[in-house]
């Protein structure tokens, strides 16, 4: 297997776009081309998760290539829900170690906001187990029944969890690509409307538009994918024993810890699925970035915020840079690109070794990515 | 009246799930259909305050682990008072499951149900006893 490595990176600005799906995916990939030095690549990957119901067109591997002019190259679609940009980062990192490309574009995006909430809920919704739909569960519904477990089994309060979306919303004041620039606090979290009890609104990531993009290659550059793992879980909730954790996070760090040759205590940054705050606690204990039922208590104590022992989600998070579905995989390993080569602006940390971590559906398919800057390129 | 819920079994890993699938999740075998009653004990539960269409507000959908091992996804008419562990009994209303607390008679009837011929219900009663102080010195411990 070659070594595969990131040449460019970029994204859109993430939140209530105007642009079309098309626009959005040519902006992001556009400037991951230019970020690269690269005209053209070998091949393209392309993710989106429903953009036949979402904007109306299918094929489209091929509408996009042939809309971001790169008609006469091959290009393929790789959907698995909401970590469709991982499953799609990992079908063009495959190409390349496997020789089978020099150069390979990954753009993934979705475009969501000129649908009312009921509707994109009912959409994304179809990634749920079609006898759970049937009783009326949403992913929100899903994941409070998740969340109440969590409550109940390891010692997570409500606090813990708000502080999850309370530390998101302040890393996004530093992020210009974030769909919210504004500060809540504990007590607005607690107090926001409530969705699927527990869980609030302020739990929640919201609609988002965007679109992110990435250049690998098998020539050497700055940043190295050390690492990729994928994990797959049950379609319904309740096929499953164990609702403390997600077995298809265990399952993709595992693989990838053992590609990349080291453990979890190498991580210096990570950027993790927050779709709904207490995710970001559960998958950090998945993750073994914190020991098991230590997550609330890391969270609480600013362990997990920029200037902690392990900056977790200096983006934002899904919950405040947003989650554009097919995007965010992908929109995740650029923040893990940015943060290792010193191109973070003002939310910049310290760090060596970046993971990205992708859940798809109610975490049926998820994805850990490893990405390791050179030492001569980290900047001192 | 105890329901029955129609289930699966796998023959390869003996997991039971309700509704029954054709295959098992995790075995790519045809599962044998078994039935299951309808009572068991809470896992989780929610309260959706903007349900999809089709679906009234507010919606309690709850997480059922069904005696014989299978979690059901059920509704209920309320969830005032309902904790994890709690007892319910699931009832069919038009072809939809709904939780209901159970009351002291439920409890019973199932106890004698499951208890059988009467000479074995002595048996029964220490297996119940037994089960209930072990659950409680678990919950106890967590
Ligand atoms: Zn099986």
């Amino acid at each position: 297997m070659l070594d595969v490595w990131v040449l460019g990176a970029d994204m859109t600005r993430i939140g209530r776009r105007d642009d079309s799906l098309q626009d959005l995916m040519a902006e992001a990939a556009h400037g991951a081309l230019r970020a690269a030095g690269l005209e053209a690549p070998d091949a393209l990957v392309v993710a989106a998760m429903n953009p036949e119901e979402f904007v109306g067109d299918g094929n489209f591997a091929s509408n996009v290539g042939a809309y971001l002019g790169l008609a006469g190259t091959p290009a393929i679609r790789v959907e698995t829900a909401t970590s469709s940009g991982a499953a799609a980062f990992y079908a063009g990192f495959a190409q390349v170690a496997a020789g089978l490309r020099r150069t390979v574009l990954v753009v993934g995006g979705e475009k969501m906001t000129h649908l009312d909430t009921p509707r994109v809920s009912e959409l994304i919704g179809r990634s749920i187990d079609p006898y759970e739909r049937s009783y009326g569960a949403t992913m929100p519904a899903l994941a409070a029944l998740v969340t109440r477990v969590l409550m109940a089994r390891h010692g997570v309060g409500p606090r813990e969890i708000a502080q999850v979306a309370v530390k998101n919303h302040a890393n996004a004041l530093d992020n210009p690509y974030a769909h919210f620039q504004r500060a809540v606090t504990v007590e607005e979290v607690l107090e926001s409307r409530m969705v699927a009890d527990p869980l609030r609104l302020l739990h929640c990531c919201p609609i988002s538009d965007g679109a992110a993009a990435v250049v690998l290659t098998a020539e050497r550059a700055a940043v190295r994918v050390a690492g990729i793992g994928q994990g797959s879980d049950t379609l319904a909730l309740r096929h499953r024993d164990d609702l403390t954790g997600f077995a298809a996070t265990r399952a993709a760090a595992r693989a990838a810890f053992a590609m990349a040759g080291f453990g979890p205590e190498r991580v210096e940054v990570a950027e993790v699925h927050d779709a709904f705050a207490p995710f970001e606690l559960i998958s950090l204990e998945d993750l073994g970035l914190v020991p098991p039922g230590k997550a609330g208590h890391a969270t609480l104590d600013g362990e997990t915020a920029r200037d902690g022992r392990l900056p977790v989600n200096p983006s934002g998070g899904l919950k405040a840079r947003g989650h554009p579905l097919a995007a965010t995989g992908l929109a995740q390993i650029a923040e893990c690109v940015w943060q290792l080569t010193g191109r973070a602006g003002r939310r910049q940390v310290d760090a060596r070794v970046a993971l990205a971590h992708s859940i798809g559906g109610l975490a049926t398919n998820n994805w850990v990515t490893i990405l390791e800057v050179e030492r001569s390129q980290a900047l001192p | 009246m105890i329901e029955t819920i129609a289930a699966s079994r796998c023959p390869r890993c003996g997991a039971v799930v309700a509704p029954p699938e054709r295959f098992c999740p995790r075995h790519p075998v045809e599962m044998a259909p078994i039935a299951l009653p309808g009572a068991g004990e809470i896992v989780s539960f929610t309260t959706l305050h903007s349900p999809p269409a089709g679906f009234r507000s507010p919606l309690h959908i709850a997480l059922v682990e069904l005696e014989g091992g299978a979690r059901f996804v059920c509704h209920g008419a309320e969830t005032r008072g309902l904790r994890i562990g709690s007892r319910v009994a699931i009832e069919a209303v038009d072809d939809v499951y709904y939780f209901s607390h159970l009351g002291a008679m439920d409890r019973a009837r199932l106890f004698w149900r499951r208890a059988g011929r009467a000479g074995d219900r002595a048996q029964a009663i220490v297996r119940s006893l037994t089960k209930r102080v072990w659950k409680g010195t678990q919950r106890g411990s967590s």
